[in-house]
């Protein structure tokens, strides 16, 4: 494995002279392999990989290496009116391939009205939005990755009013994302039909509210938004559920759920110059109707999560292109660096905080459990297609019970990895 | 009546009715001579989940009410390895499940047997007051009519935890410890592995496998099992000269014996000298000590027959076979069999006529039971002429062994 990434780094690095776009049919070099059909007929070919080592203290049960990402996808344009995706992730199964990612076709004929059908991220959370390999940090904070519900499939109606200074999105989807799908095997009695989540509703309105206030130049792009989400969640252990980092110890066991799903979020992005700073506040709220242990209604099921980070191009790039390096490695320079820290938190717990608190599922108070989290990053873009990025990471647990490791409340972990994307 | 008259009048009646409330206690709970009333709460869709994966050991959440008072939020599960069973599931009741600082009347869990294997549905109840009788450390335990969610699940029996409450109370404390801390472990039966105490090497996994340790869980494998290993080795490798001297202090010998001999008494054919090996026991090693004893469990396959011969298997187990080598141990297995031929001669058949008549109506209204009220009757008739027939047994027996005169009745 780590024999073909390293092959992969060395194809890129040789393939990385000056782009050179070509007005012509065929198959063309245009920073990625692409195949061009006529004047915006054209379809790309793209490949993400991610490889991780990784190092934990306290040792928990995790994998040192990690195999991250790997992705193929064809991306292209239709015509001048519709554009489109077909995103796969490769497995080292017996079938190759793993999750469908994005498969969605867009209609883009308006900039003020824009539709999208298929498979995508639903309009909920900024970084969840954000692609894994144009992420600040390693791993997006927990929210993003636990409460924002990441894709499914769906329609959704959006466009940009103004320039880009008032944008939309409103969409119905099929389920609650696959960050909100059912984990838990389903109990029916006899006779029964297995419930699914879902159909979920999902919008955001993201403005520009400082460019028309007298504020100093800089401060005008900032951007803030507000999101909501609403789903139908079946009846039992259904709830989301508190993850680590790293997404595989459970910090909150899940919760029996039935009714309503909501999410709320705001999101602020700032990105002036070489630095870049954002922020999100969500909460899920999820309700418990008939599911006390006398099958009374227990108060919401609440999840609350943030983060705020900040970064800097510390070679003077700018934060909005920080994908392309000024003066990339063996073309007379180093390649871009960004340092940035974030941090995080998230915590689960119920409405009610009456009474005496149990861990028990089905308690009206629940015992509440969260997790800290700072991350300490540093980025080197070696070219526009290679990065290296480092993180420490550094967590800490309210319930030393409900931890990776029992009895331990506090968690360093560090983490190298290698990006490849084309 | 003045307002100070009322006023004093209702502290009177606050006075009496928190003085009885705050008189409850475990001892009430397992009250042996009054079948209790426990009622379940839980979620339709979890005692629905729990039987139909009653193989399955999954906590559901559950409120606990007994004689006014209630335990929230306890877990409970489905329990039993043959008496496991979807229509009438038997539970252990995990009072800390969800709160580590919850107890019930001082208890941190509870048991309640479905009585499904016993047809009579007080062996194990009789057995336990029986071995009480003889100084065996056991569970206390009582009956109970179950009710869930309001419906009447069925006749059960109420049984104590062993755990380190019960050690607690056996035992008593050591030193500044409010409970005792020793090392229990609970006797692991593996089907088709019969084990009768052989050595099976230095390496402790095997004894891990047969002896699941209830405290002290977080101790090295050495600390917890390396003592049993050592036991298990002397056991088998120490001649009988000095065997006392060199087991003695690693096992309880003389409660040892008074154990088997208690278990041959009430005919148990599945008990330490079982059919298939050994089976149903706790085994506990002290606090700040390294002497073992055993703890009585499950003894609902009891009473199996009068006839049942005094030296049923004693030659197959290691630990009893050389023990028994001991001469003055084997006097003692004699003796204890006497004295619990006279401990029952008074005793033992009443106190069956009393459980009956206890339980009569309550066992009657269960429909859960996987038998017949017209088998319970036989049960209960078999039961009841136990007493009389292996009284005279015993005796007879022993008599002939020890070349005592043989008492009246003896063939």
């Amino acid at each position: 494995m780590k024999t073909s990434v390293s092959a992969a780094l060395v194809v890129v690095l040789a393939c990385a002279g000056p782009a050179f776009a070509q007005k012509r049919r065929g198959l063309v070099w245009d920073d990625r392999p692409s195949i061009v059909f006529g004047e915006d007929v054209k379809v790309d070919l793209r490949a993400k990989v991610q490889f991780d080592w990784r190092k934990f203290d306290p040792q928990i049960d995790e994998d040192t290496f990690d195999f991250r990402t790997a992705r193929v996808a064809l991306k292209g344009d239709l015509t001048k009116h519709f554009d489109f995706e077909i995103e796969r992730a490769i497995d080292t199964g017996d079938s190759g391939f793993g999750d469908w990612k994005d498969v969605y076709l867009n209609w883009s004929t308006f900039d003020e009205l824009r539709v999208k059908a298929g498979r995508f991220k639903m309009p909920f959370g900024l970084e969840q939005n954000t692609g894994a390999t144009d992420v600040d940090f390693a791993y997006r904070s927990l929210a993003s990755q636990i409460i924002s519900p990441g894709r499914d499939r769906g329609v959704m109606v959006y466009g940009e009013i103004s320039g880009n200074d008032l944008t939309y999105e409103f969409g119905v989807f099929d389920d609650d994302g696959d960050n909100g799908e059912l984990k838990e095997p389903q109990f029916v009695e006899e006779g029964e039909d297995l419930k699914g989540v879902g159909p979920s509703y999902a919008g955001r309105i993201t403005a520009n509210v400082m460019k028309p206030l007298p504020v100093a130049d800089n401060l005008k792009s900032m951007r803030f938004g507000i999101a909501y989400t609403s789903a139908a969640i079946p009846e039992g252990l259904n709830s989301l559920r508190g993850q680590s980092i790293y997404g595989t110890e459970d910090f909150f066991e899940p919760v029996y759920t039935k009714g309503r799903r909501q999410r709320f979020g705001a999101q602020f992005d700032w990105t002036p110059g070489p630095t870049g700073f954002k922020a999100e506040w969500m909460q899920s709220r999820e309700e418990r109707i008939g599911q006390s242990n006398r099958n009374q209604d227990l108060s919401d099921f609440v999840g609350t999560g943030w983060y705020a980070s900040g970064t800097w191009f510390i070679t003077g790039e700018d934060k909005d292109d920080n994908i392309n390096p000024k003066k990339p490695l063996f073309q007379g320079g180093i390649g871009a660096i960004e340092i940035g820290a974030r941090y995080d938190q998230l915590e689960f717990g119920s409405a009610s905080k009456t009474g005496t608190a149990f861990t028990n599922p089905r308690s009206e108070h629940l015992v509440s459990n969260s997790d800290r989290v700072w991350t300490f990053g540093v980025n080197w873009m070696l070219n526009r297609w290679a990065r290296v990025i480092t993180n420490a990471v550094h967590e800490t647990f309210d319930d030393p019970a409900r931890t990776p490791d029992p009895g331990t409340d506090k968690f360093w972990s560090g983490l190298i990895r290698l990006q490849v994307v084309f | 009546m003045t307002i100070l008259r009322r006023a004093g009048f209702g502290v009177l009646l606050v006075l009496i009715f928190t003085g009885r409330a705050a008189a409850q206690s475990s001892d009430d709970f397992f009250n042996p001579n009054a079948i209790q009333r426990i009622e379940l709460w839980l979620n339709d869709q979890d005692w629905a989940k729990l039987k139909a994966a009653f193989q399955e050991n999954t906590y559901y959440p559950a409120d606990v009410v007994w004689n006014g008072q209630t335990a929230p939020n306890v877990g409970i599960r489905s329990r039993g390895l043959g008496s496991r069973s979807g229509t009438k599931p038997g539970l252990r009741v995990d009072i800390d499940r969800y709160s580590d600082k919850q107890t019930f009347l001082g208890l941190k869990s509870f048991v309640l047997d479905n009585l499904t294997q016993d047809h009579s549905g007080i062996k194990e109840t009789v057995a336990m007051r029986f071995f009480a009788r003889l100084g065996i450390p056991v569970p206390r335990e009582t009956h109970t009519q179950l009710f869930v969610n309001g419906r009447y699940e069925g006749l059960y029996g109420l049984v104590e935890s062993v755990d380190k409450t019960m050690m607690g109370r056996v035992f008593g404390s050591i030193g500044d410890n409010v409970l005792n801390d020793g090392f229990l472990f609970e006797y692991n039966y593996i089907q088709e592995n019969a084990w009768r105490f052989e050595y099976q090497g230095s390496g402790l996994d095997v004894y891990k496998a047969r002896f699941d340790i209830k405290t002290n869980e977080t101790k090295s494998d050495t600390t917890i099992w390396g003592p049993i290993e050592e036991l298990v080795r002397l056991v088998n490798n120490t001649p009988a000269a000095s065997f006392e001297q060199t087991v003695g202090p690693k096992l309880d010998l003389p409660g040892f014996v008074r154990y088997i001999a208690a278990q041959n008494f009430i005919a148990q054919d599945d008990g330490f000298n079982g059919y298939d090996g050994m089976n149903n026991f706790y085994f506990y090693r002290l606090e700040d000590s390294t002497s073992h004893v055993f703890i009585a469990w499950d003894e609902d396959n009891a009473f199996l027959s009068p006839q049942f011969l005094f030296n049923t298997r004693l030659g197959d187990n290691v630990l009893t076979r050389k023990t028994l080598e001991v001469p003055a141990f084997q006097a003692q297995y004699y003796n204890v069999l006497l004295e619990a031929a006279t401990s029952a001669s008074d005793w033992l058949q009443q106190e069956m006529q009393r459980q009956f008549a206890m339980i009569a109506n309550a066992m009657e209204s269960d429909t859960k039971k996987p038998y017949s009220n017209s088998d319970h009757a036989t049960a209960r008739d078999a039961m009841l002429a136990f007493p009389a027939a292996r009284i005279t047994v015993v005796r007879c027996d022993v008599a002939k062994q020890t070349g005592t005169t043989l008492p009246a009745g003896c063939q």
